[in-house]
């Protein structure tokens, strides 16, 4: 089970092995680049794999097939899909403000991939391991609100300007509660490195020991994706796909591609700050128990989407401001007191 | 220069957009999100289906109904059909109104599922709209098994309907009547127990009586703003005064209530079709009509309870084989103006609401 | 079935305003002219008993030398109804518009007037309604001329080498 485990790191080693000082910037430089192959990689597989299991979840949830005509049971679909995307044309509006149309789904999947790289697949699996891990991601994936910003007014279309508008209100309001509900497994375990809160929580994962700011965390997890309810940003049927709708072909390929890497991205920091990251019973080795765990988060993300409507403008940053704020400052109350009163119990007991 | 305060803009949403139920344009003026002023621009969907009906024969022009409310298929043939008969002073065999009534009555209950579908769909609840489509399927069979058609059956003629409905057709009707408790429970549960879509739909979208009645709003938008009116039981025609049922009202004035009521006429409807079933006769399915129908030079206006409304038909003969006039009164076309009235101060997602809730249909609308 | 009540109901207005009573097929049918039309309709909606206060249908009619306003009033409150026929001139059709009475007529005075070109004094909004705003001409007039299908075939003709 160690080999398996470990599968990965001894690959990562003999490469490193193949030059002469195995940690020469030569070598760094050439497992960071394959690392970073291999993350680019998994978002374009992820998207695309997502993107039809959310079809298949979609019709069985509505109890209609879904798309079953490729391959077995249709599985793929994806590469038609994919093969569909790359062969549109490339149309820009005439009066677009061109450079930031072309530049908006670009940073939008920089950001993506760039969040990415803190993400602890296993035990020393991280691409970059940051001591400021948690911090880091926030800060990074808080500017993918410009880039949506950019697209809905490059577009130069009202539609899109309303739905970028609202993309800037509902982000910028979510952003605060999710912040906060990380807070408390900070305090907690002291440090933002994501390898050592995972390693924080080999006896008992954090979602025990918080459960409220795990809710919290995954209800603005679900709005900072703009995933429904609270997806008006891409309103469909009001909007007509807000700031995304002049764009397609490619363009729009990569939107997509930012917005399902953004959902791996948020249910893997779930999974490592709540979930206990790759801990898990001996039988499967860590970094399958870390890729299992994410399906669950996935899974109930998209579960989420398929039974809920959407919710209006007003009543969503009414539930962001007036109840999950509140509430995620009230958690990290708690934990300050839960804290104090476990210090002091442990001094007392341990004498 | 500096400009100081805000800019109201408008935006068009045209005849081509996701939530508009057909063909419909509307210029929408907003300040910010809130929207100050619709103007409905229609006509996108505009036959001439009057000008039409004079130059056909009124035998002809039978197959022309259905296309009015395509979501209810043999519904608006049975107001032509039933006013030329009025003029021509025809009775219709026991067996055809019972017949006729029950096809009435299931394309009563397939507008109003594609109604509760649709209004899911326009705030993005897609499993409501895929359990209501999967039960309208049942219905269209139905319509296929007897007429071959699925939404446009032209089944009705003047006289009575044009053949009688195949063996299999009492045993579906029956196990979807039996079903339909179940599955009643079922939408009431996934969409209307929603908490989001109570909240989307609660209050929003307020019609007064007073307003609905300035505005001749009729049809099931009139029943959830308090008034207890319909055309089945106020001036009954056919055989409706042999049924046992009740005209749902509710006093809510909103959105929701607009969407509840129908889920109610559904299930009266389907009291009205259980009834039918018991009670149905065996016999003729077409009256001794004369060859060429010659109407007498006269005038006659008849009501029917459309799904969208109520339908008016006004026909004037003059004594020769085409109509001198055919005026089709639709409840759609009129239940338009609700919604500049109701607008003003509601946000954009609240005008898709009001709007899936008004239950219009463009081929009513633009005739 | 028309009611005694409402049967002197309309006889009383009749006299009033000079218009013609008719009765068939268990409808009464009251003609005036153009000029008492609002006058009738706010005496029929306010008559004691059997108030027709519910205008369910406003359209356009034409006759070889006249055009009509052909009113169907109803009641939410009870079983009564009329048919009240307003006789608008061919050459300048002009008539009150029931708007003030009822808001709901806006959109049928629109039509009557898209399809007729009968003119509705104090109209919010007298404009084309199903057919473009440039269009010429009434359609439902019966001296409309409905393009034939030689005319419609001509348009369709390819051109040689296109």
């Amino acid at each position: 089970m160690d080999a398996l485990n470990n599968v990965f790191v001894n690959i990562a080693d003999a490469i490193r092995g193949l030059f002469a000082d195995s940690h020469s910037f030569g070598a760094d430089l050439t497992i960071n680049i394959i690392v970073f192959i291999m993350l680019f990689l998994i978002m374009v597989v992820a998207a695309l794999f997502l993107s039809l299991v959310e079809r298949k979840f979609a019709h069985w949830v509505s109890q209609r097939p879904g798309p079953n005509r490729l391959g077995p049971h249709g599985w793929f679909q994806f590469i038609a899909d994919a093969v569909k995307m790359l062969g549109k044309e490339d149309i820009t509006s005439a009066n677009a403000d061109k450079f930031l149309f072309k530049i908006a789904p670009m940073i939008l999947v920089g950001i993506t991939l760039m969040t990415f790289g803190v993400l602890p697949f296993g035990k020393r699996m991280v691409a970059i391991n940051l001591d400021l891990g948690i911090f880091y991601f926030l800060a990074v994936s808080s500017v993918s609100t410009v880039a949506l910003l950019m697209a809905g007014w490059a577009s130069n279309n009202k539609y899109s300007l309303l739905g970028g508008l609202r993309a800037v209100a509902q982000m910028i309001s979510y952003e605060i509660p999710l912040i906060f509900s990380l807070l408390g497994v900070v305090m907690i375990t002291q440090t933002f490195n994501l390898s050592s809160i995972i390693e924080a929580q080999k006896t008992v994962p954090f979602i025990v020991l918080q459960p409220l700011a795990f809710v919290i965390y995954l209800i603005s997890g679900i709005a900072e994706t703009n995933r429904a309810p609270f997806d008006q940003v891409q309103g469909e049927q009001e909007i007509v796909a807000g700031p995304f709708t002049e764009y397609s072909g490619l363009r729009w390929g990569l939107f997509m591609l930012a917005e399902y890497g953004n959902v791996v991205a948020t249910s893997a920091i779930a999974v490592s700050m709540f979930l206990g990251g790759w801990n898990g019973p001996e039988f499967l080795p860590g970094w399958l128990w870390f890729i299992l765990k994410m399906w669950v988060i996935i899974f109930t993300m998209m579960w989420i989407r398929w039974t809920f409507v959407r919710m209006r403008i007003d009543h969503l940053m009414h539930f962001a401001w007036k109840i999950l704020l509140p509430l995620s400052l009230a958690n990290i109350f708690l934990t300050g007191i839960g804290i104090y009163i476990y210090q002091l119990l442990i001094l007392r007991i341990g004498g | 220069m500096t400009i100081e305060g805000t800019q109201e803009y408008s935006i068009n949403m045209g005849p081509q957009h996701p939530s508009t139920h057909g063909v419909f344009r509307m210029v929408v003026h907003l300040d910010g999100e809130v929207v100050t002023k619709v103007e409905p621009k229609i006509g996108y969907l505009h036959r001439g289906l009057e000008k039409i009906a004079e130059s056909r024969t009124y035998a002809q022009f039978v197959p022309y109904t259905d296309r009015l409310d395509y979501l209810a298929g043999p519904h608006n043939s049975l107001g032509y059909v039933q006013a030329v008969e009025k003029l021509m002073e025809i009775e219709l065999p026991e067996r055809a109104e019972y017949l006729r009534v029950i096809f009435a009555e299931l394309g009563r209950i397939a507008s109003h599922l594609v109604m509760i579908a649709s209004g899911s769909l326009d705030i993005c609840g897609w499993t409501p709209w895929s359990y209501c489509f999967r039960d309208r399927e049942r219905i269209l069979d139905l319509f296929e098994m007897t007429a071959g058609n699925r939404m446009t059956p032209n089944y009705f003629r003047i006289g009575g309907i044009s053949h009688d409905v195949p063996e299999e057709f009492m045993p579906a009707l029956k196990s979807l009547l039996d079903d339909m408790p179940e599955l009643l429970e079922e939408y009431y549960g996934i969409f209307f127990g929603n908490e989001i879509v109570q909240s989307r739909m609660k209050s929003v979208g307020i019609l007064p009586k007073e307003l609905a009645e300035n505005l001749l709003i009729t049809g099931a938008n009139l029943r959830a703003s308090g008034v207890q009116y319909d055309v089945r039981k106020a001036e009954p025609y056919s055989i409706y005064d042999r049924f046992e049922f009740n005209i749902p009202v509710l006093y809510g004035c909103d959105t929701y209530d607009r969407h509840l009521i129908r889920l109610f006429e559904i299930q009266e409807s389907s009291k009205i079709l259980r009834q039918a079933l018991r009670d149905i006769p065996d016999g003729p399915v077409m009256a001794k009509v004369p060859k060429v129908i010659k109407p007498p030079a006269n005038k006659i206006y008849h009501r029917v309870e459309n799904p969208k409304g109520e339908m008016g038909w006004y026909i004037v003969s003059n004594g020769t084989t085409k109509p001198a006039r055919v005026r089709i009164r639709t409840g759609a076309f009129v239940n338009v103006q609700m919604l500049p009235a109701i607008i003003a101060g509601w946000k954009i997602q609240d005008l898709v609401t009001i709007f899936a809730s008004m239950d219009l249909v463009l081929g009513e609308v633009d005739k | 079935m028309v009611s005694n009540i409402l049967r002197a109901r309309v006889g009383e207005l009749a006299v009033r305003v000079n218009g013609a009573v008719e009765e068939s097929l268990g409808e009464l049918q009251l003609t005036v002219n153009y000029t008492d039309a609002i006058e009738v309709l706010t005496g029929a909606k306010n008559f004691e008993d059997v108030p027709c206060d519910f205008l369910h249908d406003l359209c356009g009619m034409d006759l070889e030398d006249h055009l009509e306003v052909v009113y169907q009033l109803s009641s939410l409150h009870g079983p009564q109804r009329l048919r009240i026929i307003a006789r608008v001139e061919r050459e300048n059709p002009v008539i009150d518009s029931a708007t003030c009475i009822w808001k709901g007529s806006d959109f049928l005075e629109r039509e009557a007037f898209d399809m007729f070109g009968i003119q509705f004094r104090d109209h919010p909004n007298l404009k084309r309604i199903y057919l473009w705003d440039d269009f010429e001409g009434y359609p439902m007039r019966k001296d409309y001329v409905v393009e034939s299908y030689e005319q419609r075939a001509i348009m369709r003709v390819r051109k040689e080498g296109e």
